[in-house]
Parts: structure tokens; sequence; C-alpha cells
């Protein structure tokens, strides 16, 4: 008899973990509207923010320069105040992605991954309208947009008046959020912060100046 | 027939290296420049200015500009003090390194940050005239009315990841630094000018200070 009662003791935890593991599961599915999320996408094009990036103890900082290129593809260079350049990215069309450049000590490949995944949640990258939902969360609605792994998630209020922050997300739970802080003026944001929750890796984007073409 | 090639052989040396820098000539007799050289470097105690700094963006057709004040105090002491797009502190004093960045401050050794280390110490051998001497690099120096430019290729791995050449702009006046041009190999390039240089006025103690 103690035998079962333990089994089903381990077996009631285990479930209870599962449930209680899983972040979304108790949201309401609802019909989604794509175009509430694109009016929160933010105008990155020839803007140089002061970037800084703390990963597992280690600090840097510099500037990063974002530019929409003729091609459709997006370039951002991010580079210290004395010129080296950390790494130069491009995301370009059909959700490509290019290293044209980074140092070797930068040169990993979870790092380069992870890079490309924040920054492409913050540039509302990879956004197929197809298979979109969201789950509605008591005044939240979570506008889900799966990925080749995991779901990319942009957080808005019911009225759909406000992006309150976005989410990387496993299945189950969050792995990384972002918020943007946009200027009055524009849809180019003032700053943008990006921290994840699964390890100590965060990167805070400040607005220095739009910059004028050459 | 072996004179003609070698004849051949200089003409296009000479056109190369007359091609890569427009308004400079190779230097092939570089002694007496290494000694007036040197001998500036070691008669200069101090330095400063102010600086402004370009970098280009060469795919992307922009260029990012800084500028700010710079101090140099023989033998290992550096202040670059970055004012504009915003404010950036960095100080290095006998291989210790200091940053504030915003409300950031960041204390380093020399030792901990191996490529950090390396940057740090080509800018102050540029200013300080001890490039020449850095066996992390090979030169040539080419020459033009009012100065002379001194190319340096990294020989290490590190350094050849960073960089493709950094070049010194040397003024014949002083043999003091007048820019500091930094090429990676993207093709993207870093130009540091420095303006109105004063060489050995008294710079406190505090400036350098790591606090």
């Amino acid at each position: 008899m103690r035998k079962y009662l333990i089994r089903f003791l381990i077996s009631l935890s285990v479930a209870c973990l599962i449930f209680s593991c899983n972040q979304y599961s108790h949201m309401r599915k609802i019909q989604s509207d794509e175009s509430c999320v694109q009016k929160f996408k933010p105008d990155l094009n020839h803007v140089v923010y002061q970037t800084s990036v703390d990963v597992i103890g280690n600090h840097i900082s510099g500037l990063l320069l974002i530019k929409y290129m003729p091609d459709s593809s997006t370039r951002i260079v991010f580079s210290n105040q004395m010129g080296v350049s950390f790494f130069d990215f491009g995301f370009l069309q059909n959700n490509r992605f290019k290293v044209y450049q980074i140092i070797p000590q930068m040169n990993k490949k979870a790092l380069i991954k992870t890079l490309r995944k924040d920054f492409e949640l913050v540039m509302f990258r990879n956004m197929d309208n197809r298979s979109c939902y969201a789950l509605l969360d008591s005044n939240l609605i979570y506008h889900a947009y799966p990925q080749s792994k995991g779901i990319n998630y942009y957080i808005t209020d019911t009225p759909c008046r406000q992006l309150i922050k976005m989410q990387r997300a496993s299945n189950k739970k969050p792995v990384m959020e972002a918020y943007l802080a946009n200027d009055s003026i524009n849809n180019t944001p003032d700053s943008i912060s990006i921290r994840h929750l699964n390890f100590n890796f965060m990167i805070s984007l400040k607005k220095i100046r739009p910059l004028a073409a050459e | 027939m072996i004179k003609t090639f070698t004849l051949a052989g200089l003409l296009l040396c000479c056109f190369y290296s007359r091609g890569q820098y427009p308004g400079y000539a190779l230097l092939n007799h570089r002694e007496s420049f290494n000694k007036s050289f040197t001998k500036a470097a070691a008669d200069v105690e101090s330095i400063q200015s102010a600086f402004s700094q370009e970098k280009y963006l060469t795919m992307l057709s922009e260029k990012i500009k800084s500028t700010g004040k710079f101090y140099y105090r023989q033998k290992d002491k550096l202040r670059m003090e970055y004012i504009q797009p915003y404010p950036y502190l960095l100080i290095l004093n006998a291989g210790k390194i200091y940053i504030k960045d915003g409300q950031k401050e960041n204390k380093l050794s020399a030792s901990s940050n191996k490529i950090f280390q390396q940057v740090n110490r080509i800018l102050l051998d540029c200013v300080g005239g001890k490039m020449l001497e850095n066996p992390e690099f090979q030169s040539r120096i080419f020459e033009s009315t009012g100065t002379f430019l001194v190319e340096f290729k990294p020989l290490t791995k590190n350094l050849s990841a960073l960089y493709k050449n950094i070049n010194i702009v040397i003024d014949k006046k002083d043999f003091t630094a007048t820019a500091i041009e930094m090429f990676e190999l993207s093709g993207d390039k870093t130009i540091i000018r420095f303006q109105n240089k004063e060489l050995n006025a008294q710079i406190p103690d505090s400036v350098f200070n790591i606090p």
C-alpha cells in the first residue's frame, strides 16, 4: 500500500511540475489579429546605439549601427569606441542570415545563434502570419509566432494600444525578454533591452542619434 | 636580361608603393628615419591634444564620428576621454586599464584581456614612438613632402584577425603622430587624428590616476 502511495505521490508531483512549468498553458487561445503587432514594428534604419553587453561576468561596450540596405537586408555592426569591430551581421531576405565579420573571441556558434535570434525578435523578423496565433492572459494578449525552434511572443494590452514586451520562449516558458522604449515622435526606439532568463546575459541599447547618409 | 627584369621589378615596386598611398614614396633607407624617430620619441615626455575619430564602414557607406581629449606621458600612461557621441573614458597606467562607460566602471589588468591589451599597447606604442620595436608587426616607411607614413602589418594570429594593417602618419617637423589609421580585414577603417598638440606640457598625475 505504501509503495502505491509513494508511486501516486511521485506521479502527482511530476504532473504538477509539468503543469506548473508550462507558463502558457493556462492562457486561452483567441482569434489572432495580425495587424496588431505590425503597428509596433520599430524603424531601426540608420540608428546608432550606445550598447553594452554583459555576459557571465564579462562586460563589453561600444556602438551598434543598424542599417537597412538597398537589397532589403539589414546590417548590424557592433564596434568598440576605438573602432575595433566586434561583429557585422546581415539579416537577409527569406530569413537567411550572414556573418560578415566577427572577432575570434566571439566566434562561437551558440553565441552567434543567440544574438541572431535575439535581434530577429527585436526587429520583428520571421513573422509568418499563416502560423501565428494569440493567447489571452487576463489583460494581456500573447501574439505567438512559431519559429523553427521555440516561439516568439509579442505581448500587447488587450485593446492593442501598447506593446508591453517581447519574449523568446521554448514551448513551455520564456528564455528571453526584450523591451522597447519608443520615442514619442517616430517609431525608432530610444532604448532596447534584452535580458536572458536562463543565464546571465543582458544587452542594453541606448539611442545616440539618427545617422545621416554619406 | 636579368638587369631588365630587375629594373622592371623595381619600377613596378615603385609604382605599387606610390599607388598604394598617393603622394607617398617608399623609403628604402630607413636608418636615418629610425634614428631621428627614436631620438624625437625620447625627447617627448608628454603629449596632450584634442582628437577626432572616424570609423568608416565601407560596405554600409557610413562613418561614425567621435571626438575627445588625449593625454600621454612617458612611458606607459595614456588617457583617452571621449566626449562625443557620448562620454567614455579610457586610462592606461602601468599595465592597468580603467574604463568608465556612462555610470559603469571597469578595472582590468592588462593581462586579463589579451586583445584589449594588444590594441591598447598599439595605441601607446604609436604615440610613444615604440611601434617600430614591436615584434608583432613588420613595417614599411613611406615619405611625402610634410609627413612620413609608417605601415605596420601584424604578424601574430590574434592581430591578423583584427587588422590588415595599421598606419601612423608622422609629422616631419617634430616626429610625432598626427594620425593613426587602422584598417580592418573587412575594408572598414578607423582614423584617429590629433589636433592642437602640445608637447612636453605639465600634465598632473591625477589625469592618469585610476580611482
